[in-house]
């Protein structure tokens, strides 16, 4: 076993963190991870690292390697929460029993608006989980999608939609399908 | 309430999924209004790719960040060195129990749930793989209950899960090497499923599938066995690991020698021995010498492996375990018999022989004996040969050898007794019985 505690170790652990301190910053920078979420996530592959120094052979290498990981994944999910937050809100909003008309009539008319700018397969598919109340399986049958592929389908429909509503203006999404 | 702006900081908050489910409700029904102000205002704060404004990138300044990052990285490496000065001190304390209080001091006792404990278990059962499986069994086993009984708090909960995913990848290849494959398979499952819900380090997947690899080469599951291993390469290469790079060119020189592809298995041996730190892997360097010295005689390049044999043997002698010996004993035998120096083969085989059978090696033994009747053969010695079959067979059946180690044995000693012994059907026989081994033998299985 390496011991940590040894100056050697220490120190090539030190000048490590030192000399690849450019590197990390520009992974950050890359994936322009806000500093205040930054800070987790080199810590956490730093500690990483020490705990499996024994393990690595290439300490740089894994360390930027894993940087970016974290990076892709916290975007990653990120995103995620994003999209379920938009998701349940909506179905929140189209749920309220009690709203008068004209309320909901006004968010039909926005809610249509926004679904108009998606791809004519997010479209239907929203409208059937937004519009009909359908669940996943509904909708998949409705659509012909196998369901082990519907929640993927609805994942992609749901950041389409996100996306539209913090787009400046609404811009329509690529129609390819 | 539509067309009140949410506030600067509830947007942010929204970015970052933060809000409470009536906060969003609200936020999103503004948004849907299609509200430029809030829309732009809150693209600074939502992942790339979600926004479809375009302001540039944000600037930020990581220089406080770096710092803080690097104060607790230097308190957690006090932490941490502390914990690795006593794990040696807690692994001789273990060492004096037997096996079951061994267990139950690791369930019951907090101070022995530590990373470094756990590393230094999981690191004898490896050392101790080739020289005593059993042992390796339990270290490995102590290891995965460490392991289990880690703190996902002070670790993080996926290191935790790396670090027991490995415990079970080395429970599993102690039980490889101990020949229980059912339980291996099983436990090799447990460890990819650990993985999956781990840090998602990929170095951490390599090492897994390189001793998985070993068992698919054991169950002669030949093409799992070099996708994995190609899989493996991949991996260790983008990392700049030039270790793992050397053990996957190595188990994949084994897996295609079993599989009868010489040729294959030489080239990737040579860039495998090539690429092994012996100071670190002394005994990885001796199996891949040893294997590439028996596939560079079977393909007839005696030269090259007498050149090889001798440079490598000081560190036989180093490695000083008997089974090392043994080993090296055989292959000097092997090189005498393909030179023609018949008498001074026999006896090295001889030897050989004797050390197998104390060792209750009845598999190799069974091996060995066929060398050693290639060598009566070209002597032309078919008394001796009669001899050998007619003290084999009795002997053997009544150890516990394998059926195909017996059933190769009497096709050899009714040939025997007709004579019809040929230099052809002893290599018949010892392919075949190569082919049906489960056991270590001539060729060092690895155990790395």
């Amino acid at each position: 076993m390496n011991y940590l505690h040894q100056p050697e170790l220490q120190d090539s652990l030190n000048q490590l963190l030192l000399a690849s301190r450019p590197r990390l910053e520009r992974v950050l920078r890359h994936f322009e991870i806000p500093p205040e979420d930054a800070e987790d996530i080199l810590q956490d592959a730093q500690l990483t690292l020490l705990y499996k120094w024994e393990q690595i052979r290439s300490p740089e290498s894994w360390l930027i390697g894993t940087l970016k990981k974290k990076c892709i994944m916290y975007w990653r999910k990120r995103r995620s929460s994003l999209c379920d937050a938009v998701d349940t809100a909506i179905l929140d909003l189209v749920a309220t029993p009690v709203a008068p008309d004209q309320e909901k009539a006004e968010l039909s008319f926005d809610l249509n608006r926004v679904l108009g700018n998606l791809s004519a397969r997010c479209r239907s598919l929203l409208r059937l989980r937004y519009g009909l109340g359908y669940g996943p399986s509904e909708v998949a049958e409705q659509m012909g999608y196998q369901l082990s592929s519907i929640r993927k389908v609805t994942n992609r429909c749901l950041a389409a939609l996100t996306r539209q509503l913090v787009a400046v203006g609404f811009h329509r999404e690529p129609q390819n399908d | 309430m539509i067309e009140r702006h949410p506030t600067a900081e509830r947007l942010e908050n929204f970015g970052r999924a933060k809000l409470s489910r009536q906060q969003n409700r609200e936020v999103v029904r503004h948004l849907l209004t299609g509200c430029k102000r809030c829309a732009r205002s809150l693209a600074a704060h939502t992942p790339p790719g979600m926004s479809i404004a375009e302001f540039g990138p944000v600037p930020r300044d990581y220089d406080e960040m770096f710092a803080r990052a690097g104060r607790a990285f230097q308190r957690s490496r006090a932490e941490f060195s502390e914990e690795q000065l006593e794990a040696p001190a807690l692994l001789r304390e273990l060492e004096e129990h037997p096996f079951e209080r061994q267990i139950l001091l690791v369930i019951n006792s907090r101070r022995f749930w530590t990373w470094p404990l756990c590393c230094l278990l999981l690191e004898s059962s490896h050392h101790l793989g080739f020289r005593d499986p059993a042992r390796a069994l339990e270290a490995a086993r102590l290891g995965v209950r460490v392991s289990e009984q880690l703190s996902v708090e002070g670790y993080g909960d996926e290191r935790v899960l790396d670090l027991r995913a490995r415990a079970w990848a080395t429970l599993a290849n102690a039980q490889r090497i101990s020949s229980d494959f059912r339980s291996s398979d099983q436990s090799f499952l447990h460890a990819e499923r650990l993985l999956s819900k781990g840090s998602g380090d990929s170095l951490e997947r390599a090492r897994v599938l390189l001793l998985k690899a070993s068992l698919w080469g054991d169950l002669r599951r030949f093409a799992e066995a070099t996708r994995l291993l190609d899989r493996v390469l991949v991996i260790a290469r983008r990392y700049g690991d030039d270790q793992m790079v050397a053990k996957a060119q190595v188990k994949k020189g084994i897996v295609f020698g079993t599989s009868g592809r010489t040729e294959e298995a030489i080239a990737c041996l040579r860039e495998g021995v090539r690429g092994i730190d012996p100071r670190s892997e002394p005994r990885l360097v001796v199996a891949a010498h040893h294997n590439l010295i028996v596939y560079l005689i079977d393909a007839g390049s005696l030269s090259e492996a007498v050149r090889l044999l001798e440079a490598i043997r000081p560190l036989y002698e180093e490695m000083g375990d008997r089974m090392n010996l043994i080993r090296l004993q055989w292959l000097e035998g092997k090189v005498a018999q393909c030179s023609g120096r018949l008498s001074q083969a026999e006896r090295l085989l001889l030897a050989v022989g004797s050390s197998l059978g104390e060792l209750g090696l009845g598999y190799d033994a069974a091996l060995l004996a066929l060398d050693l009747a290639g060598v009566y053969a070209r002597q032309g010695c078919t008394e001796k040969v009669r001899e050998l079959a007619a003290e084999m067979l009795p002997a053997f059946q009544l150890r516990e050898v394998h059926r195909e180690a017996l059933a190769a044995l009497i096709v050899f000693h009714k040939a025997a007794q007709m004579d019809r012994v040929t230099l052809g059907l002893i290599q018949e026989l010892s392919d075949y019985l190569r082919q049906c081994r489960e056991n270590p033998g001539a060729r060092l299985r690895d155990a790395f």
